[in-house]
């Protein structure tokens, strides 16, 4: 009568765990589908990820990348191929004035890594750090570049990294959400930068706070409740349960109903649970210090990321930390005060130092993915001669810790400027592949049947970059 | 052939899992082997073959040969580098390489990395030396071996005719009426598909389900809310064999019909009241939802309804009512959630308009026409050139005005002639203001300039002390009336100047009186401060021995005297006597000002004019003269800039006319080039305007010249003929009523979405729907009649194991209620609900929509739809995604849900309120709230269990008079909390 083609994830619900199954989404689907798909993929590398977010395009060529030929060429005007002007009018080269670092560049740790004084808590740990500096992405503005960075993609609704990656992976604890984000910004995106998309909602991520707040405020939405008192809650959930399982029995075989009752008990143990994994007081002083918590620059930024290794060693898959802001020109954004840069370093320097030194000593890093990056680096050459520079999608850095990445490697290159890469040229849909394939997924095969088609994170784009794993 | 087909579908990467469905295994694969032979005309030489053995073949392999060859895990851009003819014949953007011409090689090009679009080999350009060998080989006219290999991935050509055997393009029949063994339990024809269907499956359906059921499923249905007890009450007890008919025609009947049905055109429409980048704003997409609300409720036929939001702009209306729900329609095609600030244009327009054909593809055809924008649809017959045809109507349309953050167009609702006129009146002042605001922006620094080249400068304030004679400045003259004290308009004498304010004429007065101390005869002189705002006529009165006199003195003209004084004449004063000169602002029209009086004795004037030399002071005074006409000019600019400015501001802060979302016929309307993967860097042929030829079973509507051809895909869109936009609808509507629709992916009809479970049936309400004049309405009507529809919910083991997803409709399916149910009911119960239909509900001053807490409780079709900040029990409880076509919400059961129904204090409120307005009632004994309580959330009495749980909880909970409230708002949180709240049966 009739035959039907239901999507992959529906049929695999069916097969592994019998009829119903779809009922139970959000509780027991991960466990089962995991089973289904044999997922991962591979033996993994990596367990987790923590994405450092530095929002608005950190000066690649002032951090990560030293770059000589900018203090000897300082003020001259040589043509440049500039990605703004080609986007906006389809010109190729026009003068730009070469602006040399504010920054001292010196080499770290035994790979002689150059890091500039901006980051120098960062650079004790040149030898963890795995740099890819032929990175390059879509788009030119703050919006398309920012989507593409999270979701693949610089318009079409698809959903994010962290969405995919618990979709493949599940969570490791069911009371608490798989993909957190910490303080994220509700511009260039919003929404949808940890939102799931067509990914069944479950999977999107579950923001703490938002930026603009302190991180000490930063929980997730209606876990407590203040004006009901613990054991009276405890006794309404009691009545509550009698009332469902009583109602319940006329459909004993809507598993959905099941699954409701269950996730009410979820919520329970969520709400004995998560405040504890937030609740940053239980850690040492020494642990507090280790972050900066405490210090008035790094106080905020410090929270985020201890927040971030807690969450992580409690089971969440993947964990974004945003550095930013609400505004149209986002934090590390200098079109025209580039030595701004100082003070957001300052603010995330020693936080960034002290989560991997943390995760190092907890016997964490090796299974987690420290990933630090922005949307795009910025541009060798002064914007509108003035003391900012703009932004640059044709090269920039991004560096991996942890998670089976070489330490102490440095991959690609931009040219002598640092403005476009050249060599060992890595493409965002490329990192989100390596990302993946770290976690053991390949980013072929974690497809998602939406609309007729099977969709990926990477389209029909993406290289993993075996250069850089170990 | 079919391993072809396979082959290239496996080729083209994005799409694994190939569903070949009976229309692909007869494509035709028609690429044609070109040979070696035929395109190189010589014999390569043995150097030759050398330099490609040694130089080139190895590069290719190290370089290429991942993506690019027999050996790829899949070729990218259709491009092979093994063998001559296929780089002859090269991938997606043509040939690879021109013999004997580096530079048009596009393999050149692409190593040379001089396009941005075209690098290779991706990871990182080649040294120089390697991409010399590329150019020289290719100058040698890229002499290979005579390899044979398939030249190009194979062309798939579409069969037509063959597509539109696939079910949903066949044309819509009425097939003849089953006759079911059972036939007196399937009365109405919906219920004979269904019933034979049945049978044929071996299954038995249910009873129907009993009356308290049936009206909370009519209610939640039709109108998205609970029915009152009383209601309920109403039907249970009607005995009327017509009871059932009578209710749902009263529903249909109702206004807030059109809140629930709409809110699912809404979730299609991917209707949204901001965007995600920077939290903007849509301040008139609300328009839009009133006239979806209102389009349900007036039964608007369904054609109609889609023709006016594709092209309601330029359809002809017969009121201008019409004109403005037309146009307010088409803000459906302006609701995609975009992103404005993308720096490549050209780029952002094609991705708004593949944002409109992905919506208007899947709502109204039930097409993934998106996939078809990078490459032929891999399985539904829709090719690329289909894709570009109607891009090029929606194209030819504009829907932002760009900028670095583009603008989405607004455009002025149409009103009527009453209401137009204060409107357009301040729109023409306006734009005059603005254009003069303008003119002197440019003129105003010419003027400075010229000011500031007379050298030197006068004094620009003369001390009264060193003027000869009496002077009486303005600082002690007696004023009737309000004077401004002023020091703008430069030179001044003693402490500047006073003006009227050009306010109060008649009322004003200045008197300049000097102190005299002997008599005789003496020259005024008047010193005002001139600009071309002032007053021309201003009357000044000199009181002397003469008598009285008065004299007009044009204030716009730079006094002729030193560029300060005008003389009034000479006059006799006697000291006792009176003298005094007054200046009044009566019948002046401008700025009446005054600076001083100077009283010169003509014996003193004279010895001062024999001080200095007759032809200096004549050159001096012309100098003078004209450095104060050109000074007095830039004050009068400046004043009149400021004046235009603050008039400016007041017009653009009186309300505006209302406008709407939209779109605008563009002037250079015309067909689209195929863009080569997608790209709009890479242009391929241009497409005429068209539609979907598999859908286009008759002539189809042509373009005229000029015109976007938006109205005609409209027409084209709502032929009868047409197979997919009756049946994709009355499938939704299904859907929406039976929690599933006969074909389940109702979004989606083509080779991967499912096929129907009761295709005879589909196409009977199909037929009938557009023989019925495409009445909603009517539809519901017939399937809400209907047994099928009226079941019982309730399982059955038997009927489980045969059909377990109950494709057969052996019961109505239990659905859980969408997320704005379930708010509205809460509200409802609690006594809380606004039920005002329509207007705009963004709070005034609302600049961005981050973090938006809405506390309004109205329908929740009224809450704001802010794609940044989602009412959070919507947003727990599966809301449509406003970016995305949505036709069937998900259900899914998560955490989240619970912590809202146990802490969120929306819950918390509605709970306290239900309890307290029940408390009140002092008439009702515990147990008549209990009940009560349950009828009100749940719509049915406790069982003798639930009675017994929850009369305990409260009583153990009411520990004092106080406790009592927080024991009731306790019982009724869990009532909202409980599953029987959540789904209606």
């Amino acid at each position: 009568m009739f035959d039907s083609a239901p999507s992959r994830r529906d049929f695999l619900r069916a097969t592994a765990c019998g009829f119903g199954s779809l009922a139970f989404s959000g509780l027991a689907a991960d466990s089962c589908a995991k089973g289904a798909e044999e997922l991962p993929h591979v033996v993994p590398r990596a367990r987790r990820v923590i994405f450092l977010f530095m929002q608005g395009g950190v000066s690649h060529v002032d951090s990560f990348d030293y770059k000589p030929r900018l203090e000897q060429d300082d003020g001259k005007r040589m043509p440049f191929d500039d990605a703004r002007q080609r986007a906006n009018t389809g010109a190729g080269d026009s003068p730009q004035r070469v602006m040399k670092s504010p920054w001292k560049f010196q080499q770290y740790g035994a790979s002689g890594r150059w890091i500039s004084e901006l980051f120098p808590e960062t650079a004790r740990h040149a030898d963890n750090l795995c740099f890819l500096h032929g990175l390059h992405t879509e788009g030119v503005a703050h919006g398309p570049s920012t989507l593409f960075l999270h979701c693949g993609a610089t318009d079409f609704i698809r959903p994010s990294i962290g969405s995919w990656i618990f979709y493949g992976l599940g969570s490791e604890n069911e009371n608490l959400p798989g993909f957190v984000s910490i303080c994220p910004s509700a511009g260039n995106g919003g929404a949808r930068n940890y939102g799931s998309a067509f990914l069944p909602a479950r999977y999107q991520g579950t923001a703490l706070g938002k930026a603009g707040l302190p991180a000490k405020e930063a929980t997730i939405r209606n876990l407590t409740n203040s004006s009901v008192a613990p054991e009276e809650m405890r006794r309404q959930l009691d009545l509550l349960q009698r009332l469902n399982t009583e109602q319940r029995g006329r459909y004993a075989h809507d598993s959905q109903l099941e699954a409701a009752i269950r996730s009410y008990e979820l919520a329970w143990r969520m709400q004995l649970t998560a405040p504890g994994v937030l609740d940053l007081a239980g850690e040492s002083a020494e642990t507090h210090a280790l972050y900066g918590i405490g210090e008035k620059a790094t106080d905020n930024f410090g929270r985020q990321c201890l927040m971030a290794r807690r969450l992580c060693e409690s089971g969440v898959r993947y964990v974004q930390v945003t550095y930013g802001d609400n505004t149209a020109n986002p934090a590390w954004d200098q079109h025209s005060d580039l030595p701004m840069h100082a003070q957001h370093a300052r603010a995330v320097d020693k936080p960034i130092a002290g989560l991997l030194e943390d995760l190092a000593r907890r016997g964490l890093l090796q299974d987690t993915i420290v990933w630090w990056g922005g949307e795009f680096g910025r541009t060798p050459y002064a914007q509108q001669n003035g003391t900012g520079r703009d932004h640059n999608p044709g090269g920039f850095t991004v560096w991996l810790a942890g998670g089976g990445f070489k330490p102490g490697f440095a991959f690609g290159q931009t040219d002598e400027f640092g403005h476009q890469a050249i060599a060992g040229k890595v493409h965002m849909h490329d990192l989100h592949a390596t990302i993946l394939a770290q976690l053991g997924l390949d980013h072929e095969r974690l497809t998602y049947r939406y609309s007729g088609r099977d969709f990926r994170l990477t389209d029909v784009y993406g290289n993993v970059v075996r250069e850089v794993i170990g | 052939m079919l391993v072809r087909v396979a082959k290239f579908i496996a080729a083209c990467g994005c799409w694994r899992r190939a569903l070949i469905s009976a229309w692909a295994l007869v494509a035709i694969c028609g690429a044609s082997l070109l040979s070696v032979e035929v395109l190189s005309a010589a014999e390569p030489s043995a150097g030759d073959l050398e330099f490609f053995e040694k130089q080139i073949r190895p590069l290719l392999a190290q370089h290429c040969y991942e993506c690019h060859s027999g050996a790829s895990k899949k070729i990218q851009g259709g491009l092979r580098l093994d063998g001559s003819a296929a780089w002859l014949a090269g991938g997606d953007t043509g040939p690879a390489v021109v013999p004997g011409d580096p530079d048009k090689s596009l393999l050149v090009w692409a190593v040379r990395y001089a396009d941005s679009d075209l690098e290779m080999p991706p990871r990182g350009k080649l040294p120089p030396e390697v991409i010399q060998l590329f150019e020289q080989w290719v100058a040698r006219g890229a002499p290979a071996p005579a390899e044979i290999v398939e030249a190009t991935t194979a062309k798939r050509t579409f069969d037509l005719a063959a597509g539109r055997q696939f079910w949903c393009y066949r044309p819509i029949v009425a097939p003849p009426l089953p006759q079911p063994n059972d036939a007196r339990w399937a009365a109405s024809p919906i219920d004979r598909f269904i019933r034979v269907g049945q049978e044929a499956g071996g299954l038995t359906p249910n009873a129907e389900a009993d009356r308290a059921t049936l009206v909370r499923r009519l209610y939640f249905d039709l109108l998205g809310l609970p029915p009152t007890p009383e209601e309920i009450d109403g039907f249970v007890t009607d005995g009327a064999p017509d009871a059932y008919e009578r209710l749902v025609d009263r529903l249909l009947a109702s206004p807030h019909l059109g809140e629930h049905w709409g809110r699912h055109w809404l979730d299609v429409a991917r209707f949204g009241e901001s965007l995600t980048l920077r939290g903007f704003i849509w301040p008139n997409a609300w328009r839009y939802r009133d006239y979806v609300i209102a389009a349900f409720n007036d039964d608007e036929p369904f054609d109609r309804f889609v023709r006016q939001q594709i092209a309601g702009d330029l359809l002809a209306a017969s009121s201008l009512a019409d004109r403005q729900w037309q146009l307010i329609a088409t803000t459906f095609l302006a609701l995609g959630n975009t992103n404005l600030e993308e720096q490549d244009k050209r780029q952002l327009d094609m991705v708004v308009v593949d944002e409109q054909l992905d919506t208007i593809g899947k709502a109204l055809l039930g097409q993934t026409i998106g996939c078809a924008r990078c490459h032929d649809h891999k399985f539904d017959p829709i090719p690329t050139r289909d894709y570009y045809a109607l891009a090029g109507i929606l194209r030819s349309s504009k829907l932002l005005d760009h900028a670095n953050v583009s603008k989405w167009v607004e455009v002025p609702l149409p009103l009527p002639p009453e209401e137009e006129a204060p409107f357009a009146q301040r729109e023409a002042e306006l734009a005059a203001a603005q254009a003069q605001s303008d003119k002197l922006t440019k003129v105003i620094p010419l003027l400075t300039k010229a000011v500031d080249s007379f050298a030197p400068l006068p004094a620009p304030k003369i001390a009264i002390e060193d003027l000869s004679g009496i002077v009486v400045d303005d600082s002690r003259a007696k004023k009737v009336g309000e004077w401004k004290d002023s020091h703008r308009s430069q030179p001044y004498l003693g402490a500047g100047y006073v003006h009227d304010d050009n306010d109060g004429k008649g009322e004003k007065t200045i008197s300049f009186e000097p102190t005299l101390e002997k008599d005789g005869r003496y020259e005024l002189r008047f010193a005002y401060s001139p600009g071309a705002n002032r007053a021309a006529e201003v009357p000044v009165t000199i009181f002397s021995a003469d008598g009285e006199r008065t004299i007009a003195i044009n204030e716009r003209t730079t006094p002729p005297i030193e560029g300060r004084f005008v003389s009034l004449g000479e006059y006799n004063f006697e000291a006792a006597g009176q003298s005094l000169v007054l200046v009044s602002n009566e019948g002046t029209r401008g700025h009446v000002t005054a600076d001083a009086v100077q009283f010169l004795s003509v014996d003193a004037a004279a010895k001062k004019a024999d001080d200095s030399p007759v032809a200096a002071e004549l050159e001096n005074q012309k100098q003078l003269d004209r450095y104060a006409e050109t000074k007095a000019g830039l004050e009068a600019a400046l004043a009149e800039k400021a004046d235009l400015q603050r008039r400016i501001k007041e017009l653009r802060a009186a309300p505006q006319r209302p406008t709407v979302m939209s779109v605008v016929e563009r002037p250079d309307a015309g067909d689209a080039a195929i863009h080569v993967r997608g790209s709009v860097h890479a242009l391929g042929e241009v497409v005429p305007r068209g539609f979907l030829q598999v859908a286009s079973l008759v002539t189809v509507p042509t373009i005229p010249a000029g015109q976007s051809g938006r109205r005609e895909l409209a027409v084209w869109l709502t032929s009868p003929t047409n197979p997919l936009t009756a049946r994709v609808w009355v499938n939704r509507v299904w859907h929406w009523l039976f929690g599933q629709g006969l074909v389940r992916t109702t979004d989606n009809f083509g080779a991967t979405g499912e096929r129907p479970s009761h295709p005879e049936l589909l196409d009977h309400l199909a037929g009938r729907f557009v023989d019925q004049g495409w009445s909603t309405k009517t539809l519901l009507r017939e399937i809400l009649l209907s047994r099928t529809y009226r079941l019982a919910s309730s399982e059955s083991a038997e009927a489980l194991a045969r059909d377990p997803e109950n494709r057969l409709l052996w019961r109505m399916n239990r659905r859980r209620l969408e997320a704005e149910c379930l708010r509205d009911a809460m509200l409802v119960a609690s006594g809380q609900l606004n039920a005002t239909i329509g207007g705009g509900t963004i709070r005034p001053g609302t600049k961005a929509d981050y973090g938006y807490q809405d506390r309004d409780t109205r329908r929740g079709v009224y809450v704001p739809v802010f794609r940044n900040a989602p009412n959070e029990l919507f947003d727990a409880f599966d809301v449509a995604d406003p970016s995305l076509v949505v036709g069937r919400r998900e259900t899914s059961t998560v955490a989240t849900q619970s912590l809202y129904f146990m802490n969120h204090p929306f819950v918390h409120e509605q709970a306290q309120a239900a309890a307290q307005r029940m408390l009140a009632d002092r008439t009702l004994t515990d147990d008549d709230r209990l009940r009560s309580a349950f009828r009100w959330s749940l719509g049915r009495e406790p069982t003798l269990s639930e009675r017994r749980m929850t009369t305990e909880a409260v009583s153990v909970m009411s520990t004092s008079p106080e406790r009592r409230v927080a024991a009731w708002t306790m019982l009724w949180k869990t009532l909202f909390a409980s599953l029987d709240f959540r789904y209606r049966d």
